[in-house]
């Protein structure tokens, strides 16, 4: 359709100006990618607007902060820079933001994207085959783990699967029924929780994004005659599907993946009508000193805590920013070989951009520091995975409420 | 379940899902048949009634009286919203639609701007966060609930608001001096213009009654469901189907469309009770695949003009 295959693309540029503080010495170090004189700049691609814009907003205010920190020193005597562009939550505004970035921007490092599938269709059509280096801040679903190249700073969703698989079947419920958002992100973590899954699947049925209703949806759902009901969709869609509910009458217990948990379910959906309910999401390491840090920063600035999202945006530009200052000169294929290191277990422990860049400024490579982000330790693996650990949250008095924590 | 109460609960939905639909199908094919060209901004219009009902109704509060479920004060906050959206129309239309002397493609295109200028001031003054009108979500109604069918006073509100838009509608173009000048100019732009029709000052009332419809509908809509910068955007499709399917031109067909494209929608589920392997989740593609049928037979729609006729 016409108006489905044009693209908006909103050119926010996140790389506040302000004072580069220059201390008067020539700051050309020799090759520079793009970037000009006194910046670096990189790429992102983010769901501002559609199914997912709830995280591209929590993913802003971590990279704000990520860029606050990273600008107070800069690298090199130069200013982190990101251009961002908007993906709109799906495939084809991801595509056209990327190859913008790529073609027109020739950044060398490109944070994308929120949604898997948009990740995923990044990756194939704009990235691979060139040395631009990709970095999702948020995709989950298991289909990114077969490109290693790929990279991502949010743990795989075959964890969370196979955690909630776990906990369906621990609250005794030997039937489930299943509905999820279609995509990528959806099908994978679905297939992954019917394997992981004893008991039996008593419905499982795709459902689109941006839906009016979803009544018709819910209606079989009801029918099938399991008592719990598992939703792998995102936050809009969820919200829509249990006003459905509230107003048909339906209860079950409920069951959700990190994509459905959110503020925006809350503030749009009565109170009580999802009381009960149990979330998995990947956790930020709680007691770890750098998150509690961040997370007093960013409630200061927002009003309220950080979601484990807005960490993840936050570690992929630090990274970003320290593979950068680690890299020989600013291109993908240097970019690309040091990115990895800067926070694997070799090298020493470093909280902060400050901290590892004080290593790397006094002739440290890339493997002298580990970076241990304020979401986790990152240290990917071969799959361009990190390491991550997993939080289960339950729904009381229309709050989420976190009850344990779980090895992902 | 029994097919019968699947039947009663997914139809009645459909109802509701259809007057929405119908709302802004009938605004689209008034002002297809007038402006003479598809105004992709048309979706984004309703978005436009949601969220100006929306701030309305922050203004003028819910105290008062309540019908169905619904304060007095959205009742006033929807009118409002309704005027707005006309402005706004009428603001485009001058601004933008009549300077362009290019053509209904042309304008087609242009519209696709529009559409996006909407969505974006939007967005810039509410963020892309979804939202709701503040008024407490119901419960079904109790005794329908044991025939299978689950709907809360706020649907049958949007149904009988609906309906009453649409017969006002009606006896307007049937009975109003206006309404006869709309026909007339639809149906025969020249001769219209030759018998002293003043056709500018119908296309301004086109263009105010199909925005008001819409506005109305992205309303309902928001209270539906909730309010997002795409909402209207989102149901574009749907509603372009229906008014192709009733016919483009014909303000009756667009209602007919409307109802039909809707309850396919809504009652696709059915189908695999009764044995036939179709899903619930390919109820869009069946609305369009039904809609091309329908044009392979009757190339004009339902109740379109035959084409290449006078």
């Amino acid at each position: 359709m016409l108006a489905a295959g044009c693209v908006g693309t909103t050119d926010e540029d996140n790389g506040d100006g302000g004072s580069a503080d220059d201390d008067g010495s020539a700051d050309d170090d020799g090759s520079s990618g793009d970037g000009g004189g006194d910046q670096y700049s990189i790429g992102m691609v983010d769901s501002l607007t559609g199914s997912l814009a709830d995280f591209g907003e929590r993913n802003q205010r971590g990279v704000e902060l990520a860029l606050e920190d990273v600008n107070a020193i800069g690298i090199d005597d130069r200013e982190l820079d990101i251009i961002v562009e908007d993906s709109e939550g799906n495939g084809q505004g991801g595509v056209a933001a990327a190859q913008k970035l790529v073609n027109q921007n020739n950044v060398p490092f490109l944070i994308g994207a929120v949604g898997s599938g948009v990740s995923l269709s990044i990756y194939e059509s704009v990235i691979q085959g060139t040395d631009v280096v990709q970095l999702s801040q948020n995709s989950t679903g298991l289909a990114l783990s077969e490109f290693p190249d790929l990279l991502r700073m949010s743990p795989s969703g075959q964890s969370q699967s196979a955690a909630l698989a776990d906990i369906v079947t621990e609250d005794g419920y030997d039937e489930v029924a299943i509905t999820y958002i279609n995509d990528e992100f959806g099908e994978s973590l679905t297939d992954a929780f019917t394997g992981f899954y004893d008991g039996e699947v008593a419905f499982e049925r795709a459902h689109d994004g941006e839906q009016a209703s979803y009544s018709g949806l819910l209606s079989d759902m009801n029918g099938s005659g399991a008592d719990a009901w598992l939703f792998i969709t995102y936050q809009e869609e969820f919200a829509t599907q249990v006003n459905n509910m509230f107003e048909s009458g339906y209860e079950a217990q409920l069951y959700g993946a990190d994509s459905n948990r959110g503020n925006t379910v809350i503030s749009n959906t009565p109170e009580g009508s999802i009381n009960g309910m149990k979330v998995v999401e990947p956790s930020a390491p709680v007691e770890q000193d750098s998150f509690q840090e961040f997370s007093s920063r960013f409630e200061e600035e927002h009003g309220e805590e950080p979601t484990v999202w807005s960490a993840f945006a936050y570690d992929c530009v630090i990274t970003a920013a320290l593979s950068i200052k680690a890299a020989d000169e600013f291109t993908g294929s240097a970019l690309s070989e040091v990115v990895r290191d800067v926070t694997r277990p070799e090298g020493e422990e470093v909280f902060s951009y400050e901290a590892a860049y004080e290593i790397l400024d006094n002739d440290g490579t890339p493997s002298d520091i580990d970076y241990q982000g304020v979401s986790g330790p990152i240290d990917f693996n071969e799959d361009g995975d990190p390491v991550g650990t997993l939080q289960v949250l339950e729904v009381q008095n229309h709050e989420y409420v976190p009850i344990e924590f779980r090895e992902g | 379940m029994a097919v019968t109460e699947q039947f009663l609960e997914l139809a009645a939905n459909g109802l509701v899902y259809s007057s929405i639909i119908i709302l802004g199908s009938i605004g689209l094919s008034l002002i297809y048949s007038i402006a003479g060209f598809a105004n992709f901004a048309h979706g984004d219009t309703m978005t436009v009634g949601a969220y100006a009902t929306l701030i309305a109704f922050g203004a003028v509060g819910g105290a008062g009286f309540s019908i169905l479920g619904l304060p007095l004060g959205f009742f006033v906050a929807l009118v409002i919203g309704i005027v707005v959206t006309a402005a706004v129309a009428l603001v485009t239309e001058r601004l933008v639609y009549k300077p362009l002397d290019i053509g209904s493609i042309g304008l087609l295109i242009t519209s696709i701007g529009v559409a996006f200028i909407y969505r974006a001031l939007i967005q810039v003054q509410f963020s892309s966060d979804s939202r709701r009108f503040d008024i407490d979500r119901l419960r079904p109604i109790e005794p329908l609930v044991e025939y299978g069918i689950r709907i809360t006073k706020h649907d049958i509100a949007i149904v009988i608001s609906a309906v009453t838009l649409v017969v006002g509608l009606h006896v307007l173009l049937q009975h109003t001096d206006l309404g006869r000048k709309m026909r007339a100019t639809a149906d025969n732009p020249d001769l219209a213009r030759a018998s002293g029709i003043r056709i500018r000052r119908v296309e301004l009332w086109t263009w105010v009654l199909g925005a008001g419809l819409a506005g109305a509908g992205g309303a309902f809509l928001g209270l539906f469901n909730l309010l997002a910068p795409r909402m209207g955007f989102s149901e574009l499709l749907v509603i372009f189907a229906a008014v192709i399917l009733g016919g483009i031109g014909s303000v009756y067909g667009a209602m007919l469309g409307g109802l039909l494209i809707g309850m396919i929608v809504s009652m696709t589920p059915l189908l695999s009770t009764v044995g036939i392997p179709i899903g619930g989740e390919y109820a869009a593609a069946l609305a369009f695949i039904v809609m091309v049928l329908v044009l392979l037979v009757r190339p004009e729609g339902i109740a379109g003009e035959p084409v290449g006729g006078g």
